[in-house]
């Protein structure tokens, strides 16, 4: 049997039910800034910095078969890089320019610059797109699709479709740490919606920028999805520096 | 050269004075070539005009180093070549030592950067021949293993943005003083080119202007149409300091214009890659300074007087038209590469084919082979001089 009082004490414990509920779902359902979100997760790959500079080093392996690993140097702004071989020897000082989607190759002894096209830039387990710094937020349009649990971390599941067709890949699904504000995962793929690679990002490296610490990609393993065969990247020496934009000059480049 | 060692020397100290990084690797090449020259061959008769290595052995060592400071850097490429060749008059040993390309570079401003040294000036997406640069050499018609030497140069590069290039330069010497016929046209030559780039195209315009001949005018662009597709093209108007006029009287000795009137040579494109990144290009040249069929007739008549003059005095390419097609193997592969080349004169009807592979068998040590094979007769052009050439070989980097 309710009692007056009994009565006024449940109405006000619906009442506080509903606040705690109503606080509840804005705070999961509010929708955060996903340009933002974005913007911070390339920032840890080399993204909207006004230049840096760091080593790869890239073991692939085709099915049993390891092949030969490489080592490289790149020197990045946004959309432009320049990556210098370092290793194998026999190709130390070849060195790939990309300037937005367009690419060039010299190596030493060579004429003049080879263009490169975009078929040939996603050639290898690592497209040649990878090596390079992200700006996904200035390539793709982005938007929360969820958020879900990976490896017991929160993350934005955000769904990237490319701007332009000059985009390394079409479409991307892209986990972005809620706590770190860094992609962790991502699937990359083709116009058709068929999945290409996947793709897992370790931030061992840190980055100072502005007077901020800024967690920095150590490793990047790209698993094929069509066939048997992985990639690993390494980064290492990580530096913010300010690039001139000639060193991204394609008449300087030899 | 020699004038540039003082400046070179010093400049060197003082990248090195400061704290700098060095870099040193090179390539070990041991090749051996052998080259049929033509019996009948009107241009160069019994091998006595041109003097082409029928067989030979080279050990050649191709250097880089890299001497770098947070200001500058100095870049060099010397060659050092030994050779055993036999050109058909017995054996000579031929050995060689220079610098095929260095420079020092500095950034004298933000987007500024002045630098002093040999290279190579080409640009532009051409493989056939590259008309929007004055200072192309072909060196396929002498020694197609031969890496080509740069001009000495003191230029000055404006980049405005990752967009525009400005580039202004002098020409000191351009090393293409080929005879005792034709003097170097660049010596003490001004060059200006301007580059633009969009997402995807990329334009230059060139001027250049030699001392004692009208300026060269130039243009080169790319646009890339798909994932797949690249059309090109480059295009140079100019002109040169001596030409051969040809005539139908067969018994005349050749005349010459002293400069002949300027003539415009352009060259388009089309590249193709398929899936795996093998791509397949076409070329079509058409070259104003090359003869008609009829004149390029009448140019094999006379050079039976006259071989050496005709051979060394002949425009770049004989014919007006040309086409050549490309199918390169994946040039971003390490574990080797391939080219196959044809190249067609619309003009006579000879071809040249030219195949080139390569194969790397460990980090260090790479094989490759280039052939070549010419078909048409003596009076045409790509035949004229040699049928057949093959070169084997190995490479070893050093680290």
């Amino acid at each position: 049997m309710h009692t007056p009082c009994h009565l006024k004490l449940h109405r006000k414990m619906k009442l506080l039910l509903a606040v705690i509920v109503l606080i509840n779902s804005s705070s999961v359902f509010a929708e955060p800034d996903v340009s933002a979100i974005l913007a911070a997760s390339d920032q840890a790959r080399g993204g909207a910095l006004p230049g840096i500079v760091w080593e790869i080093k890239l073991i692939s392996r085709d099915g049993a078969k390891v092949e030969e690993p490489q080592r490289l140097a790149i020197k990045a702004i946004n959309q432009s890089s320049v990556a210098t071989t370092l290793e194998p020897i026999r190709f130390k000082g070849a060195r790939l320019l990309q300037l937005d989607h367009a690419m060039w190759l010299t190596k030493p002894g060579l004429s003049k610059p080879i263009p490169i096209s975009a078929r040939q830039r996603m050639s290898g387990q690592a497209s040649n797109g990878d090596i390079a710094a992200t700006n996904y937020a200035a390539d793709y349009v982005a938007n929360i699709s969820s958020t879900a649990m990976l490896d017991g971390e929160l993350c934005y599941v955000l769904e990237l479709t490319a701007k332009t067709k000059r985009s390394t890949y079409d479409r991307i699904r892209y986990w972005v740490s809620v706590k770190r504000g860094v992609g962790i995962n991502a699937e990359f793929y083709s116009l058709s919606g068929k999945l290409l690679k996947s793709a897992r990002f370790s931030y061992d490296n840190v980055i100072r920028y502005e007077g901020k610490i800024i967690p920095f990609i150590s490793k990047m393993t790209i698993t094929d999805a069509l066939i048997n065969a992985e990639t690993t990247m390494e980064f290492s020496d990580v530096k913010v520096q300010k690039l001139s934009a000639s060193e991204f000059d394609l008449g300087q480049l030899q | 050269m020699r004038r540039f060692v003082p400046v070179l020397s010093l400049c060197a100290s003082v990248a090195m004075a400061q704290e700098s990084n060095t870099d040193v690797t090179g390539t070990l090449y041991a090749y051996a070539n052998t080259t049929m020259p033509r019996a009948d061959s009107v241009l160069n008769p019994g091998n006595r005009v041109a003097l082409l290595t029928q067989e030979g052995v080279t050990l050649e060592e191709r250097g880089n180093i890299k001497i770098e400071t947070a200001l500058s850097r100095f870049t060099a490429r010397p060659i050092i070549a030994l050779a055993n060749t036999n050109d058909g008059t017995g054996a000579q040993q031929q050995h060689s030592i220079y610098m095929s390309q260095w420079q020092l570079q500095t950034h004298a401003s933000d987007g500024i950067t002045i630098a002093l040294g040999r290279e190579v000036l080409n640009w532009g997406a051409g493989q056939f021949r590259s008309p929007s640069s004055p200072f192309y050499f072909d060196n396929g018609r002498s020694n197609p293993m031969r890496e080509l030497s740069g001009v000495d140069d003191i230029r000055s590069v404006w980049t405005l943005d990752m967009q525009h290039t400005f580039t202004l330069a002098y020409i000191v010497d351009s090393a293409q003083s080929q005879s005792q016929f034709q003097p170097d046209p660049w010596r003490r030559s001004w060059l200006v080119k301007y580059d633009q780039r969009g997402e995807d195209w990329l334009l230059g315009g060139i001027v250049a202007k030699p001392s004692t001949l009208p300026a060269f005018l130039g243009g080169h662009g790319q646009i890339t149409l798909s994932d797949a597709f690249m059309l090109y093209g480059e295009t140079g108007s100019s002109s040169q300091p001596i030409a051969l006029i040809t005539s139908n009287n067969v018994i005349s000795a050749f005349s010459y214009q002293m400069p002949p009137p300027r003539r415009a040579t352009t060259l388009l494109g089309l590249a193709y890659t398929v899936m795996d990144g093998d791509t397949l290009s076409a070329e079509y040249v058409h070259d104003n300074r090359g003869y008609t069929a009829a004149q390029e007739h009448s140019y094999f008549q006379q050079a039976a007087l006259q071989p050496s003059i005709a051979l060394a005095l002949a425009p770049p390419l004989l014919g007006r038209d040309y086409l050549n097609l490309v199918w390169q193997s994946n040039i971003l592969e390490t574990s080797g590469n391939w080219r196959l080349m044809a190249a067609h004169n619309l003009t006579d009807g000879s071809n040249q084919f030219t195949c080139y592979g390569e194969k790397s068998i460990t980090p260090l040590f790479s094989l490759f082979v280039l052939g070549l094979r010419n078909s048409g007769t003596a009076q045409q052009e790509f035949a004229s001089l040699f049928s057949s050439s093959i070169t084997l070989g190995v490479k070893v980097a050093i680290p």
